[in-house]
This record gives C-alpha cells, structure tokens and sequence, in this order.
C-alpha cells in the first residue's frame, strides 16, 4: 500500500513513525527526490520542491528563496494552500531582512531554524560539521530558544506562526533558503526537519546539475555566439567585421560598438562601427578618432585593466574616471557603460574593441516599501505589501559572462583583424598582384596590340614593299621590256633608219623633204646626184627657187602655182610627169615626181617629194613612138600603093586604060608582097622577141644548110649579076635547121642587094675551138669548151659607117632605106637574124669597110648548148 | 583650069598610083619627085599649084622639105599638102602647127583624094 506524503508527513509529524513508516519516508524521499531530479530546470525543480515540501509539510506556504550577490533575495518558487499567506512569489528582500551573520550561520553551520511565534521560541538545528562527506547527518537534537523579537514581529507582520528555514547550499556558498510558513501554530518535528533536510540536499544536488546546466548552457550560448561571430571573421577572405560588430553588440545587449584597428600595413587606421558613435567636440584639435586621442590612451595606459586581460570594463561612466571629454563623447550618444578591449595577435597591438551599453531602468518588486533612508531600517517592517521599485537611468553592469563573451571574442577578432590585415596585405599584394597583372596584361594586351599593329604595319609594309617590289619588278621589268622595246625600237629603228637611209641611199629615185617653208630639210643622194649638187648643198635651200621648176615646156611655175606648193598648202598630193627641175650647172631635166604632205596631229608641217629623172624614159618613149610610128609607116606605105591602085582599077576609071591598069595590078602585087614579108618579119620579131618561137634543133649538117641557103638565092644573085661563091664544111651542129637557113639567105640576100652587079658574094664556114671564137665585146656570153661553126657572109657592096655598125642589127634600121625598100627590105632582116642565132646560143655581128664591103658573122654550137648557154641565149634576147 | 600637081615621094609606087589617081580623076599636070631636092628643084620650076609632100623621106625629109618651099620666095606661097603614113595624134599635133593647107594620111582613099585636093584651091 503506497503512502501518500501527508500521510507519511502526518505520521512523522506526531513522531510515531514506526519502521514501517521509515520505510515509506525513505520511499517518499526517494520519489520525491526523484521528482526534483526529473528536471535539470531550476524552475521546474525548485516548484517540484515547494510542491512536495509543501504536500509533506501540509503547510500554508512553501517557498524558495534564493539569495542575491549583494545579500538581498527573491522568492523564487513558491506555493500557497488555501490563501492563508500572500503570495511572495518574485518578491524581493532587503539584505538586512536577513543579516549576513545568519547567512553565515546557514553556510556555514547548515544551521536549520524552527520559529513557533506561538511558543516565542525558535528551534535551531546545526548540521554535524566534522563530517566531511557531503551527505551530512541531522543533528539529533533540536535546540529551541527564545525567538527574537524582531524576528517575531517580522513573522508576524508576515502572518506567519509558524516558519521552518533549511539552507540551500551550492558547493560552498549559500545558494538559498527552502522556507515554510504556517499562519497557524505548526510544530516541525526532528524527522520533518530531516525530511525537509534531506529534500534541501537533493534539491542543491539538483540545482548544481542545474546551474551546472545553465552554465553549459550559458557557455553553449556564448559558445555559438562566439561560433557566429567567428564564423563571421572566419568565413569569408574577407573578415564580416561590420555584421561581426553587430552581433557582438547584440550578443553585449550593447546599444553600439566600434573596432579601431591600426595595422602597419593599412595606410590609415580602420574604423568599423555600428550604433551611434561618440563624436569628439569639433573644437578639440586632437584627432577626430577616439582611439587615437592621447587622452585615451594614457587613460588606458593608467586604468589597469581586468586581470591580465587587456579588458577595461566601465559599467558606469558617471563613475568611471574616463577623461571627461572622453566619456562626454559617449554620453552624448547615451552610452552609459563601455567595455574596451585591447586586441593584439600575440605581441602585436591591433587596435580596440569597445562595446557600449545604454543606460537601463530596471524594476524589482519587494515585500514592503523600503525607505532605504530610513535609519529605522534596522527594524522589522509592519507591512509585506508588494512594492514596486523602478529605477530609471541606470548603468547596465558588464557580468563576468560577458567579460568572458568578450574576452573570447576579442581573440576571434585580433586573429580575424591579423588575418585580415594579412588578408588586406595579401590583398594588397594580390591587387598589387593584380594590378601588376592587369598592368602586365594591359601591357601585354598593349604590346599584343602593339605587336599586331606592329605586325599588321609589317605585314601592310611587307604587303606594301612587296606590292612596290612587285611594281618595281613589274616597273623594272616593264622598263627593261620597254628598255628592250626602246632596244629593238631604236635596233628596228636603226635598221629602219639605216634601211630607209639605204632605201633612201639606194633609191633611183630622187627624194627630198620640205618643211612649210618650202625649205629643203633632207635629201637622197640620189635627189642630190640628178640635181648635180651634194646632199648638204641642197639642205635648208628654198626648193623652188633651186630647182626652178617649171612646165614641161620650160614655162617656170610661180612659187604660188607649183603644185608643190600647192600640196604644201593643201595637203593634196601632186603627181605631175614632164615638168622640169634645174641641175645645178643650169640644165633643165624632165622629171616625174609626186609630192606627198607630211602631217603632224592634222598639221601639214612639210612634204615630200619624190621625183625621178624621166629623160630617158622620155627617150624610149620617143623611139617607142618612132617606132609605131616607122611601123605605122611602113604598113601604111606599100597599103597606100595597094589602095590607090586597087581604088582606080575598081573605080573603072582605068577601064579605058589597060596598060595603067596592069601597071596598077602589078603596083598593087608588088605591094602586097612587101606588105606580107613586112608582116611576117614584124611578127617573127616578135614571137622570137617574146620567146614564141621554139627553136626545134635537130642534128643538121652545116654544107646542107650552106647549100640549101644558096640555093633558095642563086634566082636574085643572078637576077642581079652577084656571084655565090659557098665553102661548106661538113659538119653537124644542133640547131633549128629552117631558122639557120633564113639566117643565111637573109644575110646573102642583104650582101646581094648592095653589092653592085659582078660582084662575088661570099659563104664561108669553119670549125673553131671556143677559145679562138673571136670576142664580142658587145655580147656577155661565154662559150664553153665545145666547138663552134662560124659561118660568113662576105661582100663587096657599099659597106656600113662605122658609127652603125652597132645600130644595123636594130629594126628598121637601113643604112639606105630607099635603097633598102627597092630590093624589097623591110628593115628588119638583120633583127630577125640576130634573134634566131641567139635563140642558139651564137653571136652575130659585122665587119665592115665602107667602099670595100661587109662580112656578117655568126657563130653556132656544134653540140647541144649547155644550160648557161641557153641562159646566156635569154639575157641575150633582152638586147634586142 | 587645069590645076598642076607636084608629087615628092620617095616611094614609086605611091608616086605613080597618085599621080594617075589625080590625072584621072581631074585631069591635072602631075609631076613626081623622089626625094627632097628632086622636089625642091621641080617646084621652083614648075610652080606648081600645089605640092603633095610626103613627110618621111630618107636624106631629108618631108619637114625639111617644107621649111625648104617655104623659106624660098618663089615656092613660098605654093599650097603644100602632106602626105603621111605617120598619122599618131602626136603627128597630127605637130602637122597642125605647120599651117600646111592639108595633111592627107596614107592610105587615101584615091577617089576622095581629088577632091580633097580640090577643096584647098576654092
């Protein structure tokens, strides 16, 4: 059967606990002990206490009371039954309520204390001291005294009859009291009070673990706080020193804070604030920055600071011996408490910490109104009423927790800020570093600009050299091109100069050039040679008035009507024939000439002339005339005699007269004949002339040839009394037997005709060797070694003059052509003849002696002419 | 009346075909010559009415023979008509030149000749 605690409590209270009952104390104390156990929050533990207390003790009121450091004290867990006490509960109480000495007396003794205000007296029970375990036993006695009255009058304004007070230790300081009041008379038997002992150990065991919990707690908050802030310094390259501040400062409760950090390596001090911050006067002279105000510094330098720490905790600086200036400077911003610490990383100072608070008001609540001035003080007060007491303005005290907060921090920041600083300095190298690198890349992106504008000058100027080069190769080589052109210009020139200077040099013709002054400006020999002067005679001369030209019929032209003055002033060219140039020895030629002008960009600037020397043009013209016109005679001549005569037989005018007629017909006959002979002789001439004849050779025997000739012409040697006398010699020649035949009888027939009657006529024939063919200084032919026939024609007749012996074998030309054409001659048998032997190769000429007669000789190959022969016998024909 | 006629020509046969072609055709005196001074002597003599000179002669020529009549007072006002078998333009240029009274070219038509004769007397 379990026991409830008042029921146990009943039991000990009347002091008849049999073994059974202490059975079940020891029970409930354990469940009770387990019950306060169960938490490790003071709370919960110190009400599971005055809720047990109380359910053990029955009594009106059950309270904790917990001691303050400076020996006042607050209720602190309490519990009421059935509203015979006031509550107490957070209500404060004056030190002086209970004195140090009775303090001292519960620490130190464990005294435990019994007040009955019925019986006046009080019941004090110390705790054995000689035990130093800390499971103390009870005493065994209870010693009861006369309660002080004060403390009887105190109860009683209380309400209180009854009191029973057990210290709360912890460790070995008084922690506080586990108090019971009774508003009635309420005795506290020996074994209660152990109870309630023995609860009070249990309850300091547990406020330890309590505390203890606090305070790994309290230090597992600071701890993170530290961690936060750490890991704010920590975390980032660069130190969060701002949101660090901040949280230093709300983890302080601070209204502000500043790090002043003066590193060597920072230019300038670094100041990181948060909060309102102290402002120095404008008119103090020295530095704006309190840290750097020597003021704060010798104040530093004479306050000691906490412990070894370089900490200086200011908890009121209405108090603090701070420089005024100083500390007006924090006032002025309401910072009423300061914590400043010194930050250095090992040796080295890096600056200030300062944290400060605003000042707080602060209220507590007190059992009674407390005249703290009040001399009477020292008596118990009348009245328990709640009072609140509200202090306004007060200095926020730094705890020991927050001096360790800081002082854990201050380590985090002098690492951070060294870290920093090294960080700044490895920054400051870094950005040096980088800037260096920027610089360097800048540079380097220069020098790559510069290179690629380099590289793109070299490679224009390269592209540029190259492109000159190549038009300077181009250049050079169009230069040497047309150096070579100029070369072969000036080579083609030269030559053509040098063939137009032959050209001009070998010209036939006469050429000269004018300019439009009518000015010779060059001339060609041959210009120079048919006007009789040298080349530079002729040179810068006036044209006309040194040639004289005139008409054809020597009528000089005016300088004004010379058709060469005419192409000099009209560009028109002139081509005259017949008119004359003057030599230089006065002689006029005839000349045909065309002048040309010379233009220059549309400008007649000069002329040219070409001209040549038609004088014996002129001449062949003549004879060619005189030739038609002796052929045209010689046609017309015996055509007239058949004309006429054949016109008066036909006319019938003759019919009367028949001897006229017949003489008539005989003129006519006669006529006719010379007509035909002429005609054929003519057309001989010209078909052997023009290589129409082909000589058709055969072998002939030249006595068969002399005497065939003879033959055909014994009726005229007779006829007209001329004796043939014919030496033959036997002997074959390649030749064209006919034609050597009318060579022969046309030389016998003109040796007959003018020899006079009685006379001998020669034939004659011999073989000579080529060397001794005598020469013809006429003819250019060379025989060659074969031999040749020479056949002569020899007579007595009149001979030929000297100066025709070259003109005799020309046509139509007679040494008497009456004569001549009274024998029936045409004129041209001798032509005829020379053709025909050299047709064969031979040559033909005459020796005569006027008064004594004429030989015609002619020469014939004996064997078939050679090529050069018949060469020979071609140029030949061009002689006629 | 009848006209008389001097012939120098050196052919014969022309001679005496025209000789007989003027004599029968309008019964004029006709006489030859021929050749040049043969001629020349004849019309001094003679005094012909008119001269038929051939131009081409051998020796001296018909051209000369001319100048000969025309520079002798006595033959110098007797018509003379050339006769010539030269007859190129060139010819006929020159013949004009020579203020003859004609200039017959060979050969003539004989029964023409007459009268071209004829017409230098009118």
């Amino acid at each position: 059967m379990t026991q409830s605690p008042k029921d146990v409590a009943g039991a000990w209270a009347a002091g008849e606990a049999a073994p059974g009952q202490l059975n079940s104390l020891a029970v409930l104390l354990h469940r009770m002990t387990n019950r306060i156990r169960r938490s490790l929050e003071l709370s919960e533990i110190l009400t599971a206490t005055v809720t047990e207390v109380q359910a053990f003790l029955q009594t009106d009121r059950v309270k904790v009371y917990r001691f303050h450091e400076d020996g006042s004290g607050e209720v602190v867990a309490e519990v009421i039954q059935a509203g015979r006490l006031p509550s107490l509960l957070g209500h404060n109480f004056p030190a002086e309520d209970i004195p140090a000495s009775a303090r001292e007396l519960f620490l130190t003794a464990r005294q435990r204390s019994i007040v009955d205000i019925t019986a006046q007296q009080i019941g004090v029970s110390s705790l054995e001291s000689d035990r130093p375990d800390a499971e103390a036993t009870l005493g065994s006695d209870i010693r009861f005294r006369d309660v002080d009255p004060c403390h009887v009058e105190y109860l009683t304004a209380m309400g209180v009859r009854s009191s029973l007070v057990v210290p709360i230790l912890e460790g070995e300081s008084l922690w506080g009291l586990l108090v019971s009041h009774h508003s009635m008379p309420r005795p506290i038997s020996e074994q209660e009070l152990e109870m309630v002992q023995l609860i009070s150990d249990q309850v300091s065991i547990a406020i330890a673990q309590s505390t203890l919990l606090n305070q790994t707690r309290q230090r597992a908050a600071q701890e993170a706080t530290i961690n936060q802030i750490a890991t704010l310094l920590n975390a980032t390259p660069e130190t969060q020193l701002q949101e660090a501040i901040e949280k230093t400062v709300q983890a302080l409760q601070g209204c502000g804070g500043r790090i002043y950090i003066a590193l060597p390596s920072y230019q300038s001090p670094q100041l990181v604030t948060y909060g309102a911050q102290p402002v120095i006067t404008p008119a103090d002279p020295h530095p704006a920055l309190i840290e750097q105000h020597p003021q704060w510094r010798s104040w530093l330098a004479m306050e000691p600071p906490i412990g070894e720490d370089t900490i200086w905790a200011i908890a009121d600086l209405y108090s603090a011996t701070l420089p005024s200036d100083l500390a007006l400077a924090f006032l002025s911003i309401q910072a009423r408490s300061l914590l400043i610490v010194h930050l250095h990383y090992r040796q080295q100072p890096l600056g200030y910490l300062t944290i400060f608070r605003r000042e707080i008001d602060t209220e507590r609540i007190w059992a009674g109104q407390i005249n703290w001035s009040d001399d009477r003080q020292a008596l118990p007060r009348r009245s328990f009423e709640t009072w609140r007491e509200l202090k306004q303005g007060q200095a926020h005290q730094w705890t020991a927790a927050d001096i360790a907060l800081v002082q854990a921090l201050s380590d985090h920041f002098a690492l951070a800020i060294h870290q920093g600083g090294l960080y700044q300095q490895v920054w400051t190298l870094n950005a040096d570093l980088k800037r260096d690198i920027q610089k360097r890349k800048q540079a380097e992106i220069k020098i790559s600009a510069l290179n690629a504008e380099l590289e793109q000058r070299v490679l224009e100027r390269t592209n540029e050299l190259q492109q000159a080069n190549a038009e300077l190769v181009q250049q050079v080589a169009e230069r040497e091109r047309a150096l070579l052109e100029r070369q072969q210009a000036e080579a083609s020139l030269a030559r053509l100069s040098h063939q137009n200077e032959l050209i001009l040099n070998s010209a036939a013709e006469g050429i000269y050039g004018l300019n439009s002054q009518g000015q010779i400006t060059f001339a060609n020999p041959a210009a120079a040679r048919m006007l009789g002067y040298e080349v530079e005679e002729l040179i810068q001369q006036q044209m006309h008035s040194l040639l004289h030209h005139a008409h054809a019929d020597g009528t000089p032209y005016l300088p004004e009507e010379s058709p060469i003055y005419t192409t000099l002033r009209d560009g028109k060219v002139q081509h005259r024939t017949g008119d004359t140039f003057c030599q230089k020895d006065g002689t006029h030629f005839p000349v045909e000439y065309v002048s040309s002008p010379i233009r220059e960009c549309d400008r007649i600037v000069g002329a040219v002339v070409l001209f040549k020397d038609i004088t014996d043009r002129q001449l062949v013209e003549q004879m060619k005339d005189e030739f038609v016109s002796i052929v045209s005679h010689e046609l017309r001549t015996p055509l007239t005699s058949i004309r006429s005569t054949l016109g008066l037989l036909a006319s019938g005018w003759l019919n009367n007269h028949p001897e006229r007629s017949q003489r008539m017909l005989e003129i006519a006959s006669s006529n006719t004949n010379r007509l035909v002979r002429l005609i054929n002789d003519i057309l001989d001439i010209e078909r052997i002339k023009f290589g129409k004849v082909t000589m058709e050779k055969n072998l002939c025997n030249a006595a068969e040839l002399m005497t065939q000739s003879v033959d055909v012409m014994r009726a005229m040697a007779d006829k007209a009394g001329i004796f043939l006398a014919v030496t033959t010699v036997s002997v074959n020649l390649w030749a064209d037997c006919d034609r050597i035949i009318q060579t022969l009888t046309n030389l016998l027939s003109n040796a007959i005709k003018f020899s006079p009657a009685g006379s001998t006529v020669w034939l004659t024939a011999e073989v000579l060797q080529a060397p001794g063919v005598p020469s013809d200084p006429s003819s250019e032919a060379v025989p060659d070694s074969s031999d040749y026939i020479l056949f002569c024609v020899r007579d007595q007749g009149i001979g030929i003059p000297g100066d025709k012996l070259e003109t005799i074998f020309d046509r139509f030309q007679q040494v008497d052509a009456s004569t001549s054409r009274s024998q029936g001659g045409t004129g041209l048998g001798l032509t005829i003849c020379r053709g025909i032997v050299q047709q064969h190769g031979g040559q033909i000429w005459v020796e005569s002696v006027v008064g004594e007669g004429s030989t015609f000789c002619f020469t014939l190959a004996l064997s078939e002419p050679t090529s050069r022969d018949s060469l020979s016998h071609d140029e030949a024909n061009l002689n006629y | 009346m009848t006209k008389r006629i001097l012939i120098i020509d050196d052919e014969p046969d022309i001679r005496e075909a025209t000789q007989v072609c003027l004599e029968v055709a309008k019964g004029w005196q006709v006489s030859t010559a021929g050749s040049s001074v043969e001629g020349v002597k004849k019309a001094m003599a003679e005094q012909p009415d008119a001269v038929l000179l051939d131009v081409m002669m051998p020796d001296v020529d018909g051209l000369a023979t001319l100048e000969k009549l025309r520079t002798d007072p006595v033959t110098q006002h007797i018509p003379i008509v050339l006769l010539t078998a030269k007859a190129q333009p060139a010819d006929h240029r020159r013949y004009n030149q020579l203020h003859v009274a004609a200039v017959i070219t060979k050969p003539y038509d004989p029964l023409t000749l007459a009268d071209q004769i004829a017409e230098i007397f009118v």
